[in-house]
C-alpha cells in the first residue's frame, strides 16, 4: 500500500466466516430472468450535486436474489458522476482554442467486494481513458475557448464479475464503461456544454445457450455461465456513428458460435446503446419540464423513476 | 419570437434552407440541430439588417434569459462586461479574476460564490486602458487598490491565461471597495471614495453608478 497519508483499512481482506446451509448445494449461480432483447431498468436522474456545473446518477436494476444463495453476489452498478467547468486552464498549460476535456473513473473504497485503494489503479486508468475518448467524440469543443472541464466519475458500487470474483474484469468492466458514458452524457447535457448528439452506450454479447449459441443484449456476468464474446459501443443515434468500440472474446462464424458474425453482435450492442439513449432523453426532458426559468433546484419529493420500456 | 418544445442535443430543428442557426445549435449535412438542452427559439428576420432574411433557430443556455441566476457556465467573449476583483497592482498593469460575465442586478449580490483564483479566468488591465484621457499621467495606486470589485470591459481574449479589459469610459471602474481602515466606502466623485465611517477620502476611478 503506497497511500501512507490517510487511515487504511487493512492491508489484507477479512473474509467473515461462511456457514454453509447442509441442504444441498449451496452456491447456486442466478440465471437470466430477462428476455435476450431486454435491458436491465435504468435509474437516472441529473442535478443531483448542487456545487457542479452538471451531474447525473445512474443505476441498473438489481436482479431478484435467491435465497439460497450464502455469498452477498451483487450485479447491479451505481455511478455518480459531476461536471466541473469551464475553468480556466492550469497554469502550465499552453494555448488551446478548444475545451479540454478530462475525465476520470474512481472506485469507491466500498464499491467492490475487495476493498479498492484511494490510488487509481490501473482498471481505473484503463477506463477513465475509454470514456474521454468516447466523450471527446460528442462534445463541440470550439464553443469554449481557453477553457477545461473536468468529468469525474464515482463508482458507488461495482457489479461482481463471478460467484467468486474478486476483481472487475471481463463483462463487468465493460458493462461498467457503459454506465459511465451513459452517466457522463446526462451530466454534460445538465452542464450545457454543447455536444453534436446525445451518445450512448450499450452492450451486446454472445453467450452459450442450451444447444446453440445465443445472443443478448446487455449481459450480466452472473447471469451467464460462459460469454464467449462482448462487445461495448459508444453510438450517436442521430447520425449513426460510433465513437467508442471495444470487443472482447472471439466471435467466429465457424465452429462453436457459428451463425452469430461480428456484426450482429455489434449490432445488438448498438440497439441496445439505442434503449439507453430514451432513458437519457426522458429524463433530461423530464428534469427540463421540473425546473423552471433555467433555476435548477435539487428536488428530494419527487424522485421518479424513469422505466425503459422496450 | 415563438417558443416551441423541449429540445435535446441532436435533435432535428430545422433546415439551412429556411433557417439560420443561432447559439446552441450546429449545423450538421444541411440540418440544424441542437447543441445543448433548453426551449428553442425562433427568432424572426430583422428586415432593417442587409443580410439573409432567415429566421434564426437558437437555443438559449439558462444564463442568458432574464429570469435566471446561472451564469457559471458563461465564457467572457469580446465586448462582454465583467466583475472583476482585483489581485495584483503592478507599475504597468493590473491583474484581476473575473468574478461574473454580463452581470444582472442579482448577481452582484453573489460575487464572492467563488473565492479560488485558479478556478476563475484571470484578467490584465494594462495602464493605458484605465482611462481615456491623460493615460500618460495614470498612478495606478491612486485607480485601483487589491481587493476592489470593478466593473470592466473585455477587449481582448488575450493569450495563453489572460483575458484583457479595459476600464475607460465612464460607466466602468470600482463598484465596491474597502478603506484602509477596513470599513466600506461611499462613491463621492469620479476620482474619489469616501469612508462611510471615518469620512476620510481615498484616490478611485469610480464606476458612474447606473
Amino acid at each position: 500500500m503506497s497511500d501512507r497519508r490517510r487511515l487504511n483499512g487493512p492491508a489484507g481482506t477479512t473474509s467473515p466466516p461462511v456457514f454453509t446451509p447442509s441442504t444441498g448445494s449451496a452456491i447456486s449461480p442466478q440465471y437470466r430472468s430477462r428476455k435476450p432483447n431486454e435491458l436491465r431498468k435504468i435509474f437516472l436522474q441529473t442535478g443531483v450535486v448542487p456545487s457542479a456545473t452538471g451531474s447525473a446518477y445512474l443505476e441498473l436494476e438489481s436482479p431478484p436474489r435467491s435465497r439460497s444463495t450464502v455469498l452477498n453476489t451483487s450485479s447491479t452498478i451505481k455511478l455518480s458522476c459531476s461536471v466541473h467547468g469551464p475553468k480556466p486552464l492550469p497554469r502550465t498549460a499552453s494555448f488551446s482554442p478548444n475545451l479540454q476535456l478530462s475525465a476520470s473513473v474512481k472506485f469507491a473504497p466500498f464499491a467492490t467486494r475487495n476493498r479498492q485503494g484511494y490510488v487509481r489503479d490501473s482498471t481505473e486508468r484503463d477506463i477513465g481513458m475509454h470514456l474521454e475518448n468516447a466523450l471527446k467524440g460528442v462534445i463541440i469543443p470550439d464553443r469554449w475557448p481557453k477553457s477545461a472541464i473536468d468529468i469525474a466519475v464515482t463508482v458507488l458500487e461495482g457489479e461482481d464479475d463471478q460467484i467468486d470474483g474478486d476483481r472487475i474484469v471481463g463483462v463487468g468492466l465493460v458493462n461498467m464503461l457503459a454506465g459511465c458514458i451513459n452517466v457522463s452524457m446526462a451530466a454534460l447535457a445538465d452542464a450545457r456544454v454543447d455536444c453534436l448528439d446525445l451518445l450512448a452506450a450499450g452492450v451486446g454479447a454472445i453467450v452459450a445457450g442450451p444447444e446453440k449459441p445465443l445472443r443478448i443484449l446487455d449481459p450480466a456476468s452472473i447471469e451467464h455461465e460462459a460469454i464467449l464474446a462482448s462487445c461495448l459501443v459508444g453510438y450517436l443515434p442521430s447520425r449513426d456513428e460510433l465513437v467508442e468500440v471495444w470487443t472482447n472474446g472471439s466471435s467466429s462464424t465457424q465452429g462453436a458460435n457459428a451463425g452469430i458474425s461480428f456484426d450482429e453482435m455489434l449490432d445488438s450492442a448498438v440497439a441496445a446503446a439505442r434503449g439507453a439513449q430514451t432513458v437519457i432523453k426522458e429524463v433530461l426532458v423530464e428534469a427540463l419540464t421540473k425546473t423552471k426559468g433555467g433555476t435548477k433546484k435539487l428536488s428530494h419529493d419527487h424522485m421518479n423513476d424513469v422505466e425503459m420500456k422496450t | 419570437m415563438a417558443t416551441s418544445a423541449l429540445v435535446v442535443p441532436g435533435q432535428v430543428l430545422g433546415n439551412l434552407s429556411t433557417h439560420r442557426a443561432g447559439p446552441g445549435t450546429h449545423v450538421y449535412e444541411n440540418n440544424i440541430l441542437a447543441s445543448i438542452i433548453g426551449r428553442s427559439i425562433v427568432t424572426p428576420a430583422d428586415k432593417g439588417q442587409s443580410g439573409s432574411s432567415k429566421a434564426v433557430i437558437s437555443v438559449p443556455r439558462p444564463g442568458t434569459s432574464p429570469s435566471a441566476t446561472k451564469t457559471a457556465n458563461a465564457l467572457p467573449a469580446v465586448g462582454s462586461t465583467v466583475l472583476c476583483r482585483i489581485t495584483r497592482v503592478q507599475q504597468r498593469q493590473i491583474t484581476a479574476s473575473i468574478l461574473v460575465v454580463d452581470p444582472s442586478p442579482q448577481d452582484v449580490t453573489s460575487y464572492t460564490r467563488i473565492t479560488d483564483d485558479d478556478l476563475q479566468f484571470q484578467a490584465v488591465l494594462r495602464r493605458e486602458d484605465i482611462r481615456t484621457h491623460e493615460k500618460d499621467k495614470v498612478v495606478m495606486n491612486d485607480m485601483y487598490r487589491v481587493g476592489d470589485i470593478i466593473r470592466a470591459v473585455v477587449i481582448s481574449l488575450g493569450d495563453e491565461r489572460n483575458y484583457y479589459i479595459s476600464t475607460a469610459g465612464n460607466e466602468f471602474g470600482v463598484v465596491v471597495a474597502t478603506s484602509d481602515a477596513g470599513n466600506a466606502m461611499v462613491p463621492a466623485s469620479w476620482r474619489e471614495m469616501k469612508d462611510v465611517v471615518t469620512g476620510q477620502g481615498e484616490s478611485r476611478k469610480v464606476a458612474k453608478p447606473s
